[in-house]
């Protein structure tokens, strides 16, 4: 049995494929759990975030009611601190905010505050988390082999290939498609991929890819793979790659060379950084 | 240019048209062309001998064009506005003989056939002038200022048994000949939308000299003499849409406004129509004078290509992008196990597409020059260029209909009764 559900949300096309085992309204849960981060984390369109933010521009603290928002928040806090705080998504130009080093979030009594007027796009962030939260589903559901897809750049799998074995996928070059980056393959894993150049990149409305450090645009063509067993976690990875300087891609990367990548592409050749081999 | 060089690229445009026009179906879509291509050249003596009514910017440009044919002459001219005269006069021989009064040169005797390159609102009198003096007329498009007068002039050429040919250079022009044999091959699938556009930065006032009244030099921005952008720039595109469709109009609707320069003028600066054709097809026109980015072009969409001919460019349509994980459902369903390729946004607006397309083949000549050969062989044999003149009525009619549509707020159908040819 092979089924698949196709819908907008988190700001892209969302993709669920089910193999095999599972309840029937397994796929149907799971496309619920997407849509309720994105009603949750959107800043398109009135939500959770959106009051927040505007309390938080304004130089006011706020409680956190929603609990999607708040495992958010959380999450985000201990990937902020796990990436050298790289990963931040209060860092964004549009909004003139001052990043996650200027909140104070007290888990405890879901409060957040601010020195300075922030404000929070939880972007790639956002749909690593809802892939997480859809897998869960998912699993709870019996599913035992599923992929699923939030944009191509955003993939978890769930279990094995239906074929057996590992889910194998391949990372083009962004501005050289016949050529390949990276091929992997995946079992119960996420992966995120964050690029300054190719498909999409020049989008209308898509934030510029910002350094935290100094607030600058990274503006050297660049790409970042990172796979984690959470897909937020692989978000957060692969978009500190993608703003880290040397030393720092080279912190990041210890961590594990064979399932975090990063490439630089000066007159378009792809020259990895700090791989092995 | 040495006459040397001018003979190779008259040879070279003149190739160019027939290879263009030996295509399946090209005999019976654009006949005219083969047959002005097919012009006997004449000795100068047996030459056609042309008397140019109008002699300012076009009537000057028409006057240089004709010199270059081999069939035909310009034996006088004529103009009431005396430095417009005097321009034309530079530009023939001496012994040409000039005129104030075009019913005083068509007296004199002498001539073949005459040339009008006047104000649209005496085409239709002064092609009635000459037909009554026994000649054949070749007149700038469009043809007259009201449709009626576009089908009295068809019937005065019918009845008087003597050649209408109107000005449309386009349709001898070797881009568009071949644009019209790639599109008949195929090439961009079946034609259901045409996007036209002339766009200038231009108030389109032309100084008034000493001795002359605005009236007579900005004729263009005055309705009794002149339907504006529709009868000055919309004629020549319609007539490609028409081409390309194979048909005219059902019925047009628009909206006309003096949007920018109010300046005195009565017509229209900003036009916008839309031309619909059996089928549910559409031409889709605007024209204005205050912005000239999209400039003057004709893109014609098919299912599988559009043809731009002014940029001589054809496009292909791009194939769909292959979805990644739909292949990998396909595989799964077959056995087949292999790699997915990621990593691209799935979600991104539908920009225009910006591939370069091909050369469509065959750039810049004189088709002015082609098309008053054609007309010297029509007046010497006495047969009109095969399909031209329905061709640049149905132009001249659509013009003017989309002129009275945007008058009247009113969708308005194909008329009836037009003048058979």
């Amino acid at each position: 049995m092979a089924d698949v559900v196709r819908f907008a949300s988190m700001g892209t096309r969302v993709e669920l494929h089910r193999f095999g085992a599972g309840a029937d309204d397994a796929l149907a849960a799971a496309q619920r759990a997407i849509e309720a981060v994105d009603d949750a984390l959107t800043i398109h369109r009135p939500s959770a975030t959106t009051a927040l933010n505007e309390r938080l521009m304004a130089g006011r603290g706020s409680a956190i009611d929603d609990a999607l928002l708040f495992d958010a928040l959380v999450t985000i806090e201990d990937l902020h601190a796990s990436t050298l705080g790289l990963f931040d998504p209060a860092a964004d130009r549009r909004f003139a905010s001052a990043g996650w080093s200027a909140i104070a979030f007290d888990r405890n009594s879901a409060r957040i505050e601010a020195s300075m007027p922030v404000a929070l796009d939880f972007g790639g962030f956002g749909k690593g988390f809802a892939l997480d939260r859809a897998c869960a589903v998912l699993r709870a559901k019996g599913v035992v082999s599923a992929c699923l897809s939030a944009g191509e750049s955003s993939i978890a799998v769930v279990g094995e290939h239906p074929l057996g074995g590992g889910w194998p996928f391949s990372i083009p070059h962004p501005l050289r498609p016949d050529e390949i980056l990276v091929e992997l393959e995946l079992i119960d894993e996420s992966v995120s991929i964050s690029s300054t150049v190719g498909a999409g990149t020049a989008a209308p409305e898509r934030a510029a890819m910002i350094r935290p450090i100094d607030a600058t645009i990274v503006s050297a063509p660049r790409c970042s793979v990172a796979v984690d067993r959470l897909g937020a976690h692989a978000e957060a990875m692969s978009t500190a790659l993608l703003v880290a300087d040397e030393a720092q891609a080279e912190c990041l990367l210890h961590g594990d060379r064979t399932r975090r990548f990063l490439f630089d592409f000066p007159r378009g050749a792809a020259i990895p950084i700090n791989q092995p081999g | 240019m040495t006459d040397k060089d001018f003979d190779l690229s008259r040879r070279s445009f003149i190739d160019r048209v027939l290879m263009a026009t030996a295509g399946a179906g090209m005999a019976a879509a654009v006949p005219w062309a083969s047959a002005a291509v097919g012009a006997a050249p004449l000795a100068k003596s047996d030459r056609v001998r042309l008397g140019v009514i109008g002699t300012g910017d076009r009537g000057r440009a028409l006057i240089q064009n004709i010199a270059k044919t081999r069939n035909c002459t310009v034996a006088a001219i004529c103009d009431n506005f005396e430095l417009h005269l005097a321009k034309g006069r530079a530009l023939v021989d001496p012994s040409t003989r000039t005129f104030t009064d075009h019913r005083a040169m068509l007296d004199a005797g002498g001539l073949d056939a005459v040339v009008i390159a006047t104000p649209l609102d005496l085409h239709k009198q002064h092609s009635f002038d000459a037909f009554d003096a026994g000649l054949h007329v070749w007149c700038e498009k469009a043809m007259a200022r009201t449709i009626d007068d576009c089908g009295a002039m068809v019937k005065r050429s019918q009845d008087s048994g003597k050649v209408l040919q109107i000005g449309h250079q386009r349709m001898f022009k070797p881009t568009y000949l071949n644009a019209v044999k790639r599109a008949k091959e195929g090439e961009i699938g079946a034609i259901t939308q045409i996007r036209a556009s002339w766009h200038r930065q231009s108030s389109w006032r032309r100084p008034v000299p000493a001795g002359a009244t605005d009236r007579q030099i900005n004729w263009r921005l005055y309705r009794d003499s002149s339907a504006g952008l529709m009868t000055e720039l919309a004629t020549h595109q319609i007539q490609v849409s028409n081409l390309f469709f194979d048909a005219v109009p059902t019925r047009v609707m628009g909206s006309g406004s003096i949007c920018f320069w109010k300046d005195g003028r009565e017509v229209y600066d900003h036009v916008a129509l839309i031309y619909e054709y059996a089928g549910g097809r559409k031409m889709i026109y605007t024209s204005l004078l205050n912005n000239a980015r999209y400039g003057c072009e004709e893109q014609i969409q098919g299912s599988k290509g559009t043809i731009e001919p002014e940029l001589g460019r054809i496009y292909q349509e791009l194939p769909p992008k292959e979805l990644a994980l739909l292949r990998m459902q396909a595989d799964v369903a077959s056995g087949h196990k292999r790699a997915v390729p990621i990593g691209g946004a799935t979600w991104f607006a539908e920009l225009p597409v910006t591939t370069p397309g091909e050369p469509l083949g065959w750039g810049e000549y004189d088709e002015t020059m082609l098309q008053f050969e054609g007309f010297g062989e029509a007046v010497r044999t006495g047969k009109p260029l095969p399909g031209l003149l329905s061709q640049a009525y149905s132009a001249s009619v659509a013009s003017l209909l989309g002129e009275q549509a945007m008058d009247s707020g009113q969708i308005l159908n194909w008329p009836t009764s037009l003048v058979a040819i």
